[in-house]
């Protein structure tokens, strides 16, 4: 990795990436907000994804999850296109994202707002609620369990009885995750995972990330917080002006001249 | 489950519930007394029961709709009509079919056409935002009330089709007695049905839907199918409450059809509580009262001397209501409970941390309650 000012773009050449895009491109009117965008996301890594406001990191996850529809480019997730799939068929394939401002769901505890996640589930076609309700049963009392252990494992099951209404921001992250994760994904979409959370439940966040990622867990996480994505992530994707400006590790893009350049402006080439 | 232990988990949850039940029952109490009295007609309080149970068959449906999903229809009225038109047609001798067929024809008729319909509105406008359907809805109940009044030669026009026959006449039982009998049986079946798919991961992801749809996209829910489905079952309720209320009639016109039907069930449900079932049949039941129980203010001596004319002000209680019930009551007389679980995959754990945490609130205290959840544990 140089700082000569050659674009290198992205890493395309992984060995086992459970995501890839090829040449995804997206236009609001006259603004280009993202650009012939390739990247691939290795199989059991950490990947972060920095740029500064406007860089297009919201708008790629928004393509790459199915929720725009991109204008040239495509999609795979595992090998499979997934480029014309809507945004539920692509959580079926694996990938599953979640949100920058996650709303609260009104009227469930948090156990309930946990119960969401897994799927699909039999209960959630009407005729088995009457034919087949004793494997309603079972499948539901398994996925509380596993709600249950998870609320554990990420120390927050004293809210487990709440209204999902009355959590706090960063603890609403907490439950996105560990409900996310209940999907059983391939690969794992946060968008800010730490915006607007304390320190202390941010350095929880940071462990329980890297935890589900020792056991094989596969994240992309966009995050404007520099020192918690630099400790999380490898490689860090640097998008700028709707482009990839450059991948590598947090030192080398720490010191990289064109991500000093994008963040702090400039004359510019 | 025992009855005790319903009534503990479904009924009395918390003093202001429990003081609306305890009210419910005292005004009931006076209805029965009033009929013993002779100050009631039996046949006219059969004919308000009947009343109350087809609004909140109504409330139901629309509960279905906008409280588990979040769809704002506006054509709960149009709904109620192809119900109430497509048992009118096919069983009266004389409307323009003539066909007079057995009213178990008529209610099969309502359900499919009320489907069909839901289906035809909703394939272009679910896909969207939701203030789509509104607009969409608020369109269709124009178009089908126009519809039926001008294509006499189908629907018999503004004059209307008479010679509805009663249902289940052979019952040793007073007219009024029957069709009161069977709203309640009607009313019952719906009730258990929607509440049993309420409680379920399906009901979840509705309300999942409601609060964030791209949420549930994101966790790989078609949310389309899920709305879809919420949006036919209300119709179809809808629709069979139409096609009860054409044998509770006997007679129906395009007039039934006014945009008011539609009013007064959405007061019906916000005011019982969105979400809720037990709310729905509540708030219809209070919306029937304040309607046809404005109708005899002029008789009481002292509010006919203040030469007023009082009944027409109904509306005016409505509103009146409704804004006592926002400021001191948000979330309606009955909201919906805050954890909706399939009943038999509650633990025993759980349950008591319910019960402890409905205690943590300042509510329900005593032991029986937390004791029920975990009773219902066993319920298959």
């Amino acid at each position: 990795m140089s700082n000569d000012g050659v674009y290198e773009g992205a890493h395309l050449d992984k060995d086992d990436p459970v995501l890839k895009t090829r040449g995804l491109e997206k236009a609001f009117g006259g603004l280009v907000a993202t650009d012939d965008v390739s990247i691939e996301i290795e199989r059991g890594t950490i990947t972060g994804m920095i740029g500064p406001n406007g860089a297009g990191k919201s708008t790629l996850f928004n393509l790459i999850s199915g929720f725009y529809e991109a204008d040239a480019g495509s999609v795979f997730v595992n090998e499979t296109d997934v480029s014309d799939m809507t945004p539920p068929e692509r959580a079926h394939e694996g990938l599953v994202r979640t949100f920058q401002t996650p709303r609260r769901l009104e009227g469930m505890s948090v156990r309930e707002a946990m119960l969401v996640g897994p799927g699909p589930q039999t209960g959630e076609s009407i005729l088995p609620l009457f034919f087949s309700a004793d494997d309603v049963t079972r499948e539901e009392r398994a996925n509380i369990e596993q709600a249950e252990e998870l609320l554990e494992r990420f120390e927050i099951s004293h809210l487990i009885d709440q209204p999902s209404t009355d959590l706090s921001g960063g603890q609403l992250k907490l439950v996105e995750l560990a409900r996310a994760f209940t999907t059983n994904p391939d690969i794992l979409l946060l968008d800010e995972p730490v915006a607007g959370v304390n320190p202390t439940l941010a350095n929880d966040i940071k462990r329980f990330i890297r935890e589900l990622n020792e056991e094989g867990q596969t994240f992309l996480i966009i995050e404007h917080d520099m020192p918690f994505i630099m400790d999380l992530a490898d490689p860090i994707i640097v998008l700028d002006q709707g482009r990839v400006l450059m991948e590598g590790s947090p030192k080398e893009v720490r010191t990289d001249d064109r991500v000093i350049e994008a963040y702090l402006g400039g004359a510019g080439p | 489950m025992s009855v005790a232990t319903w009534v503990n988990d479904t009924l009395i949850r918390d003093p202001t519930e429990r003081r609306i039940f305890a009210a419910l029952a005292v005004i009931t109490a006076l209805l029965v007394v009033g009929v013993f009295a002779g100050v009631i007609g039996p046949r006219f309080l059969l004919f308000q029961v009947a009343l109350v149970g087809m609004y909140a068959l109504l409330s139901l449906g629309l509960n279905v709709q906008w409280g588990y999903a979040g769809l704002i229809n506006f054509s709960v009225a149009a709904f109620w009509g192809l119900g109430a038109y497509s048992a009118a047609l096919l069983t009266a001798p004389n409307s323009p079919l003539g066909m007079g067929l057995h009213p178990v024809f008529g209610f099969l008729a309502a359900i499919v056409v009320s489907a069909l319909v839901a289906i035809l509105i909703g394939i272009p406008t679910l896909r969207l935002r939701e203030d789509y359907l509104a607009i969409a809805s608020l369109g269709l109940a124009e178009v089908i009330r126009l519809i039926i009044l001008n294509e006499r030669q189908w629907t018999a026009g503004s004059s209307g089709i008479s010679g509805i026959p009663s249902l289940l006449e052979w019952l040793p039982l007073t007219g009024a007695a029957t069709t009161a009998s069977i709203i309640v049986v009607l009313l019952a079946v719906s009730y258990l049905f929607l509440r049993r798919i309420h409680r379920s991961p399906w009901g979840r992801v509705l309300r999942t839907i409601r609060s964030d749809e791209d949420l549930a996209k994101a966790l790989g829910k078609d949310t389309y199918r899920f709305k879809m489905q919420a949006f036919v079952v209300g119709s179809v309720v809808m629709a069979i409450a139409g096609a009860f209320y054409a044998h509770l009639n006997l007679y129906i016109d395009p007039s039934d059809l006014v945009p008011l039907t539609t009013f007064y069930i959405w007061i019906a449900v916000i005011l019982g509580g969105t979400g809720s079932n037990r709310g729905a049949v509540v708030g219809a039941a209070v919306v029937i009262a304040i309607r046809e129980g404005t109708r005899f203010l002029n008789d009481i001596a002292f509010i006919g001397n203040l030469g007023l004319d009082v009944a027409p002000l109904r509306l005016l209680f409505v509103g009146v209501l409704i804004i006592l019930i926002m400021r001191y009551r948000q979330d309606g007389l009955l909201p919906p409970k805050d954890e909706l679980i399939w009943p038999s995959a509650q633990k025993e754990s759980s349950a008591a941390s319910r019960g402890a945490a409905a205690s943590d609130g300042g509510v329900v205290t005593d032991g029986t309650t937390s004791g029920g959840p975990s009773d219902g544990g066993k319920d298959q």
